[in-house]
């Protein structure tokens, strides 16, 4: 037989999207290639190859999208390349693709009416290929090549959805409808429905509704169903159903609960540098916080404004602040800072010898910091001294929380916030506001994160109970597939620009303070049909989330994720565990944990670490109160003796590159009418 | 032809934050070295289909976060694991205290590998590699033992399997290595 391989099929313009949310106007975001099905020796595999680059041209500095403000870095650039750095081809080349056919377990083909088609390549083991998309067609063709090959399904809930069917020897012939890959229907469900017995004799001896249909009549129903596991349907408590006696003598009635149908919602437009002035009068006082709360939430904030807006969202400056009150504020925590960074920085080597935590501390800020975001431009390359500043920030956070320290998973958090304010100062403060947000997620025990997806699991029982009685009988009702999506707020899901619009989203705390949960639900919801349909178990599942990075579209999610908290609100009989959850007022007739009315569940549990930035974190979202936010600065005052000249950094030898602070760049503050044009949603 | 039974083994890595696991799972099912891996959030793992002695195996081996304060999730990750790969970075002694080994392409040494044999044959006769993630030294070798070894024991898995083989590797830091041990 064929010792050399042979190719079957191939095209080219099969483009890769690197980040689903990029504009058609970055180069970089399409990777083109081509696709093959190759016979080789060992079997036949489908690949994808990145084309090769035959000049490289020498816009180095065009590479990476510059993220933030116009305001320059001082940061050196790239001076070629490295070996730290990879090149663009091999950059290119890490996204090829190559797998056998016998691995495949289903793929994706999505063709809109407009634009071009791409499939996605799913594997057994939950392996999930980043979507091919045809520009010059040739997906159906390709897939059709397939279906030659492979005994391919289409799913009967999701037409694009394509499953490989396992190859059974004892399997009965397949009528040819099934392998019709491309017609519109759906499937014929009332075909599979006769031929799955135990669903059919089930449906025949009582009433049964929708429900009872949806749980047993998942795509695997031309298997008959084993006995046992009828049996344990029925005998479980399913979620979401309800039994009542009283309509109709001798028949129970099922029925599922019905939430409420999902409003639609729409998102807006960042706010722009004019809209930010006009929220502020002629002291520099923001008028309407809640108004401008709205707006951010809904659109997000201009790259340009983040430096300034961001400052508010993560409490380094109160939202009652004047232009006045925000200088004085500023230049305590500059000397706040040193002050901390001086503490670190003065520990001999000595010292260090018989300071075995600090030394733990030091050695894993090290090693993280060397591995964080270096494929961005402003961490990029040998020696760059944007490290520096981030191995400092993270260590004088050490002195600033010496209980919590450093974990891991923080350098991811700080590096989007280095990155839009480009100053030492500022970062460490902003950073410092965003751990009050999410310390919990660092807690030795991990307590925080536990509790966080078991939330989750709480509240898709009640939104989804389908997925959710799915992922409990296959390992993950745990939802530890979810973990690094809390763990630092899906930073490593989305590409830098898309994750900065998200957490200054998340940081309004509407429509709650939980709704990153609610982001979770809504993705989750996204793949139900792909989790579902692949029967995919506990590893599958784990795999095929860590491999949705760059492929979850933000904009879409969101509104999914605010739609569906808006099905939730309008939800009649919703228990007050999911309200304390959603910060609703918890109805007083019932349940222990009502007393806890004011007291949402993200509140903080290091009551201690509450100092000084906290953003609103003990209100409930819908009460907007603002407290001062008064840090203690009495330890500052006394050791003002020892703290070093603001102007100067203690750390730098040659060439810090983050400003310091007195770069002061004040923000600019006009006064004038008040913005009324506010999709003002929740008021 | 061989056996047509397929034969899965979870393999999992253990070791300190940073010594190299990610770097030497991938360098034995990708063939691949990069500087550029990011610190492990949670869990991971890569599967590869390898022949043992004319068995058809797909190991399936995870990577899981190295700080010691998501240990405790991690066990969920571990479950059903046939064999555990015990990894330190051969230049920074107290990831050896913590456990396993790699990294010997770098000069930086500080951990003997007298010191590190003399551990694994007192834990039962580990089997103990020395393995470099970035040169590809010895990287085959020791998954390739790590399959043989958990493989023999399937046999005996009824009797033992609250314990899974462990098997040492010792990565240098920019070059990995590993100690194996079964």
């Amino acid at each position: 037989m064929a010792t050399q391989s042979q190719v079957l099929f191939e095209k080219d313009s099969v483009f890769i999207h690197v980040n689903v949310n990029s504009h058609h106007s970055d180069k970089d975001a399409h990777i083109p290639g081509k696709v093959f099905i190759i016979q080789k020796p060992e079997g036949t595999f489908i690949e994808w190859k990145a084309e090769e680059i035959l000049q490289v041209d020498g816009q180095n500095e065009q590479e990476w999208a510059v993220i933030g403000s116009s305001l320059s870095v001082g940061y050196k650039p790239d001076t070629g390349s490295g070996s730290d750095v990879p090149t663009k081809e091999e950059a290119r080349r890490k996204y090829n693709i190559s797998f056998d056919i016998l691995d495949l377990k289903s793929f994706k083909r999505n063709a809109p009416n407009h634009g071009w088609a791409y499939v996605i390549f799913i594997l057994k083991d939950g392996t999930t290929y980043p979507a091919l998309h045809f520009h010059s067609g040739g997906s159906k063709a390709m897939l059709q090549f397939l279906g030659k090959t492979l005994h391919i399904q289409r799913s009967p809930k999701d037409n694009r959805l394509f499953i490989v069917q396992e190859h059974d020897p004892d399997m009965l012939s397949k009528s040819f409808d099934e392998l019709n890959l491309f017609a519109d229907s759906q499937g014929d469900l009332v075909t599979k429905f006769i031929k799955d017995p135990y669903t059919t004799s089930l449906a025949g001896f009582s009433k049964v509704t929708n429900f009872l249909k949806d749980v047993l009549l998942q795509p695997d129903a031309q298997i008959p169903r084993q006995r046992e596991e009828v049996a344990d349907i029925l005998s479980e408590d399913i979620p979401g159903m309800e039994i009542s006696n009283q309509d109709e003598p001798g028949y129970e009635l099922i029925t599922k609960t019905k939430l409420p149908s999902r409003p639609s919602v729409s998102r807006g437009t960042p706010l722009t540098g004019e809209q930010w002035s006009k929220h502020m009068d002629s002291d520099g006082k923001i008028k309407d916080i809640d108004k401008l709360k709205d707006v951010i939430f809904r659109g997000g904030v201009d790259p340009a404004l983040r430096i300034d807006v961001w400052k508010f969202l993560l409490g380094y400056y109160n939202w009652q602040s004047t232009y006045k009150t925000r200088t004085d504020e500023r230049k305590r925590r500059v000397d706040d800072y040193f002050r901390m960074k001086l503490q670190w920085k003065t520990i001999t080597a000595e010292q260090e010898k018989r300071f075995a935590m600090l030394r733990e501390r030091k050695c894993l800020i090290e090693k993280d910091v060397t591995r964080t975001d270096r494929t961005h431009k402003f961490f990029g390359g040998e020696c760059n001294p944007n490290l520096q500043v981030l191995n400092d920030i993270l260590m004088t956070y050490c002195m600033y929380n010496f209980d919590l320290g450093y974990v891991q998973g923080m350098s991811d958090l700080l590096s989007p916030v280095l990155v839009v304010m480009e100053n030492e100062v500022d970062a460490f403060w902003c950073f410092a506001g965003l751990m009050e947000r999410v310390c919990n997620n660092f807690e030795m025990d991990q307590g925080g994160m536990k509790h966080q997806l078991a939330q989750i699991h709480k509240l898709m029982q009640h939104t989804d109970p389908e997925l959710c009685s799915y992922l409990e009988s296959h390992d993950s009702g745990n939802f530890y597939f979810c973990f690094r999506w809390i763990l630092i707020l899906f930073k490593r899901e989305f590409s830098f620009p898309d994750v900065q619009r998200l957490w200054e989203v998340l940081w309004t705390d509407r429509p709650c303070q939980n709704f990153h949960l609610i982001i979770c639900l809504a993705i989750l919801d996204t793949e139900k049909s792909t989790l579902i349909e692949n029967k995919f178990g506990f590893t599958e599942i784990l795999k095929h989330i860590n491999d949705m990075t760059g492929a979850i579209h933000l904009e879409e999610t969101l509104k999914k994720a605010e739609s569906i908290f808006l099905q939730l609100k309008e939800s009649k009989k919703l228990p007050n565990h999911l309200k304390e959850i959603l910060g609703f007022e918890v109805s007083p007739d019932n349940s222990a944990s009502s007393s806890n009315k004011t007291t949402p569940s993200s509140t903080p549990v290091f009551p201690e670490v509450v100092q000084s930035a906290s953003p609103v974190k003990t209100t409930p979202a819908s009460t907007p109160v603002f407290p001062p936010i008064v840090p203690k600065l009495e330890l500052s005052a006394r050791l003002s003796s020892i703290q070093t000249n603001g102007h100067s950094n203690p750390s730098s030898g040659s060439g810090t590159a983050v400003s310091t602070p007195n770069n002061d760049s004040s923000i600019e503050i006009l006064s004038d009418t008040c913005d009324t044009a506010v999709n003002n949603f929740y008021n | 032809m061989a056996s047509r039974k397929k034969v899965l083994l979870k393999v999992i890595i253990l070791g300190d934050s940073g010594v190299g696991k990610t770097s030497l799972m991938n360098q034995y099912v990708n063939k691949k070295f990069s500087n550029q891996y990011k610190a492990t959030i949670g869990a991971d793992f890569l599967t590869k289909e390898v022949m043992v002695d004319d068995r058809l195996v797909t190991m399936q081996i995870w990577d899981t976060a190295g700080q010691e304060r998501f240990q405790s999730l991690g066990v969920a990750f571990y479950r059903g694991a046939d064999c555990c790969v015990l990894v330190f970075d051969v230049t920074v002694p107290n990831t050896f205290k913590q456990l396993d080994r790699n990294k010997i392409d770098l000069e930086n040494r500080a951990v003997t590998a007298k010191r590190a044999q003399g551990w694994c044959q007192s834990k039962g006769d580990i089997p103990y590699f020395e393995t470099s993630a970035k040169e590809a030294i010895n990287v085959e070798q020791a998954f390739q033992t790590v399959a043989k070894n958990a493989l023999a024991q399937e046999t005996e898995v009824e009797l033992y399997n609250e314990f899974p083989d462990q098997i040492k590797i010792t990565n240098d830091s920019g070059k990995p290595k590993e100690g194996c041990g079964c």
